[in-house]
Order: structure tokens, then C-alpha cells, then sequence
């Protein structure tokens, strides 16, 4: 990923840098074995380490960042080490403990033109716990292509984009759990669904006093046939879980989120639905954990790739945690002209971190809590309901759970002309 | 206090409460074992998180973040 002409080997060691060198620091990155196992910098003669879980959130400070001669970054097993040859050596050759997987020099970047910009976009994002700093590419109008759907009065234009309106499948006997602001519960477009709702918040029940909830809920389990207006559902009988794990004022904690989970894979959930997250590229290790024996229990989880991209203005952003975590399926939005939106996070560089699939995320419209009913907004939390609610449909109509239904997912989307980066596999197909 | 999430091996999946014990001694407060997960979460006295590495069957440790969503009103969600 980091340089397309020097594809790496699987399990290869590697010294040296790759791509077009400018300059270096002298000081080496150092990639560490996966394991917590300590290192013993002091056979190899480095003294003063500085170590990211002695910092408040993990935040490096640049002046440390700067002045140490070695900064572990815990979460993501790299150190950056002001090493000789004969150290790097003793470093390389794992006489330190925890295995050493690669060395490599670290370099210093300048924004660069078209062509190497990708090199320097790649290292620098890999990097981006020591830079702190984002890239502000030079902005590339983008043609403007033409809507491919538009919202009619059958089916909001997201509905037809998946082939929710073509699909014979409705979800039933399929649970879908709903990690969000919670639900409302007396929302008449539901009435008689069967809903099991859990809030995870202190001190709130789960009535959904946001609404962002009650929107994702809508896309991914609305009904077939709304009493008023089009259909906004994907899949119209599903069996509701929804979990409250944001509190009325949107925001919540790892605790009741993974609560949340905890609880929807304990309830056999196959699909759980999570467009939450927060904007920090180095994926979570619990999220991994989580999503990984989910998986292996027969749960999906998906979960939005964030916002924090301005396609407008040159910026990338990068895919936030929890939906960095290569073990929960990350999802991108898509607006009418199945573009990615102009908010959308990309790929972040290396394994991990990527795009999985994207789903219709721009000018949404879904359930809302009453008297408002109805709403219309955008973001990959909009996709990412899409996506779950196109799983719930495969999952009743071939039988298939966890990697099984995530790979009929990738198998069944329509491949789109867009970079894999923003739009993974491409955008999500229903079953006829 | 620090609230932390404590990822389990998966060695000591089926072991839990033996995990939850050992964190228990070395000064967590438990909130939650999350058995279908592997996950325990709780809360420690600031600057104690690394003291619970040490734990037999623990794979990792780590701060709780704050996930927020924007306000209702916001056209990006």
C-alpha cells in the first residue's frame, strides 16, 4: 500500500525503507510483534524510553515526541528509536524480547507533487500519532457526475440504490441490533414490530432523546409500507435490538458500547449496527477483540467509517475507531450519483484501517422521533444502517453468519469506478 | 479514576473470573465482565493503568474514549 512497485511479503522482515527517500531523521521505526510482551531497550543500549501509556489518552507530546530518544506508541506497537547500526542490529536480530518485525528509517516528508503525494499521504497518515497532523492535499475538483437515484414516492433513493424495493427478502426471523441514541418506542411507523430496547446509559432509559438513533433504526429496519410517505427500510422484518450506548446528548463511553455489544452477541444478533465512533486512526484494541469474537459467535458488526473527511477542500480524513478495526466491517457513504460524499473517510494507509464496503449516506431520509416523524440528514452513520440492513436480508435468505455473511456482502456488491480506498468493495446489492 | 477497558486472552476466555480476581488485587474497580466479549471494564486510579498488564490472561488495557455524536439540528450525522 505504502509503494504499489514494491509489493511486500507476507511475513518478510524488512530493513529499509521503501519509495522515494528525501530525507531522514536518524532515528529508526521499529515495528513491534503483536503481544504485549515487554522489550528490554537496555541490552540494546537504549536508555530514557518514553512510553505513549505514560501520557494522559496516549497523546505523545511533541516536545517529548521531539526530544526522546525512543517513544514507544503502545497502541500501535511502534517505537521510534534513536538507534546506531550495531543497536538496530541487537534490535533487529529480537534479542530484545518481543520480536522485531520491521526497521525502517524514519524520514522527513514535505508536501510533495501529484504522484509521490500518495507516498508521502501513506507514510505521514501511518505515522500520524507522532505528526498529530493531517495532510491537506490540493483540492481535486471532482466532474460531478450525475444523480443515479433520486427519492420517489415508492422508496427514498437509498432503498432503490441497495435493491431493497427488488428484494423478495424482508429480514424476518433475523434479530439486528442497533447501537445508537436508543429508539422511539411510540414511533407509529412501528407500531406492532417486535422491538427489545436496552439502554446501557446511566440514568436514561432507552426512549431515544437525539434521534440520530430512531434515523439508523428507520434505514435498517424500516417498514415496508410507511402509513406516510416512501419507504425508507431496508429490512421491514427484522427483529429490532436496539441498544442505547449515546446518551440524549449524543455521546457515550467504550464501556456501554461494548455492553451494548456484548449484549447483542449474547442475544444472537447477526447483524449489529454501530454508526458511532471517534476520529482517532490507530485502531482499538478491545473493538478488535470484540468485533473478532463477534464474529466467531456469529455476529457482523458494522460500524460507520466517520466523517471527518472535506472532499471539497482536498481532505482525505481517515477511518475512525471502532470501524478501523479490520475485524468490524467499515462502511462508507455514497450520495446519488454513487460517489463517495464529500465527507466520507478514507482507507487508512497499511493493513487495517480500510473501507470495506459503502452504502447511500448523502440526503437520507428515515424515521425521526415524533412529532417530527420524518428527516433527512447525511453521514456514514446513514450508510452504515444500509449496509446492516442488507446483511439481515442475506442472512435469512442464504443462512450465512459472521465472516460468511460478511463475505457474501463484498461477493454480491456492484464494483463502482471509484478508489477502494473511499469505496472498499463498492456498494452493497440486496438479494432478489 | 481512569475508566478502562481490559481485553482478555483468549487462553483465559473461558476463565474469566480467575481475570476479574487478579485485577480486583491490583486495585480495579470492576463495572462490568462482559463474557461474550472477553471484555472487562472498570476503573483505576490515574496513572495505575499499566499495573494491570500484569495480569495473568490479560491481552491488553486500555483508556475509555468518548464517542459523540453531533447535535440533532447537524446536517452531517
Amino acid at each position: 500500500m505504502i509503494d504499489p512497485q514494491v509489493p511486500e511479503e507476507p511475513g518478510s522482515v524488512r530493513h529499509g525503507a521503501v519509495g522515494p527517500l528525501t530525507r531522514t531523521t536518524g532515528r529508526q521505526v521499529l515495528v513491534l510483534a503483536d503481544g504485549d510482551g515487554p522489550v528490554d531497550w537496555g541490552r540494546a543500549g537504549v536508555r530514557d524510553v518514553a512510553d505513549s501509556r505514560d501520557f494522559a489518552d496516549g497523546v505523545v507530546p511533541p516536545e517529548v515526541l521531539r526530544e526522546s530518544p525512543a517513544v514507544v506508541f503502545a497502541a500501535l506497537g511502534i517505537a521510534v528509536v534513536a538507534a546506531d547500526p550495531a543497536q538496530v542490529g541487537v534490535l533487529a536480530a529480537g534479542a530484545t524480547g518481543r520480536p522485531v518485525l520491521s526497521v525502517s528509517p524514519e524520514l522527513v516528508h514535505h508536501v510533495l507533487e501529484q504522484g509521490t503525494a500518495s507516498y508521502a499521504r501513506g507514510y505521514r497518515d501511518g505515522v500520524a500519532d507522532l505528526t498529530g497532523r493531517l495532510l491537506a492535499a490540493p483540492a481535486e475538483e471532482p466532474a460531478g457526475p450525475a444523480a443515479r437515484f433520486e427519492d420517489t414516492r415508492q422508496a427514498t433513493w437509498g432503498v432503490q440504490a441497495v435493491g431493497a424495493d427488488g428484494s423478495a427478502l424482508s429480514g424476518r426471523g433475523i434479530r439486528v441490533a442497533v447501537l445508537d441514541t436508543g429508539f422511539d418506542l411510540d414511533h407509529p411507523d412501528f407500531a406492532g414490530r417486535a422491538v427489545t430496547a436496552r439502554s446501557f446509559v446511566a440514568g436514561e432509559g432507552p426512549q431515544d432523546g437525539h434521534g440520530h438513533g430512531t434515523h439508523c433504526i428507520g434505514t435498517a429496519c424500516g417498514p415496508r409500507t410507511p402509513p406516510a410517505g416512501p419507504r425508507y427500510g431496508v429490512a421491514h422484518e427484522a427483529e429490532i435490538f436496539a441498544g442505547k450506548v449515546l446518551g440524549d446528548d449524543g455521546s457515550g463511553t467504550d464501556a456501554g458500547i461494548l455492553a451494548g455489544m456484548n449484549w447483542a452477541v449474547t442475544n444472537r444478533c447477526p447483524v449489529i449496527s454501530m454508526s458511532l465512533g471517534a476520529d482517532v486512526a490507530q485502531a482499538h484494541p478491545p473493538y478488535s477483540a470484540a468485533g473478532r469474537r463477534a464474529l466467531a459467535q456469529g455476529s457482523l458488526v458494522v460500524a460507520a467509517a466517520g466523517n471527518n473527511a472535506d472532499r471539497r477542500a482536498g481532505s482525505w480524513g481517515f477511518v475512525g475507531a471502532p470501524a478501523n478495526s479490520p475485524e468490524i466491517l467499515a462502511v462508507g457513504a455514497l450520495d446519488q450519483a454513487l460517489v463517495p460524499a464529500w465527507f466520507s473517510a478514507r482507507s487508512l494507509p497499511g493493513r487495517g484501517g480500510q473501507v470495506d464496503v459503502a452504502a447511500p449516506g448523502s440526503e437520507v431520509c428515515s424515521a425521526w422521533p415524533m412529532p417530527a416523524r420524518y428527516n433527512t440528514i447525511s453521514g456514514t452513520s446513514m450508510a452504515t444502517p444500509h449496509v446492516a440492513g442488507v446483511a439481515a436480508l442475506w442472512a435469512e435468505a442464504t443462512g450465512r453468519r459472521g465472516l460468511e455473511l460478511w463475505a457474501t456482502l463484498v461477493q454480491e456488491g456492484e464494483r463502482l469506478p471509484q478508489p477502494s480506498v473511499d469505496s472498499g468493495s463498492g456498494l452493497v446489492l440486496a438479494p432478489r | 479514576m481512569t475508566q478502562v477497558s481490559v481485553t482478555v486472552d483468549e487462553r483465559h476466555l473461558s476463565a474469566l473470573d480467575g481475570v476479574v480476581q487478579g485485577l480486583r488485587a491490583r486495585g480495579m474497580q470492576v463495572d462490568q465482565v462482559l463474557d461474550g466479549l472477553g471484555i472487562i471494564t472498570g476503573s483505576v486510579p490515574p496513572g495505575t493503568l499499566g499495573t494491570l498488564s500484569a495480569v495473568a490472561g490479560v491481552a491488553s488495557v486500555d483508556e475509555q474514549r468518548v464517542h459523540r455524536l453531533p447535535p440533532p439540528g447537524a446536517p452531517v450525522q
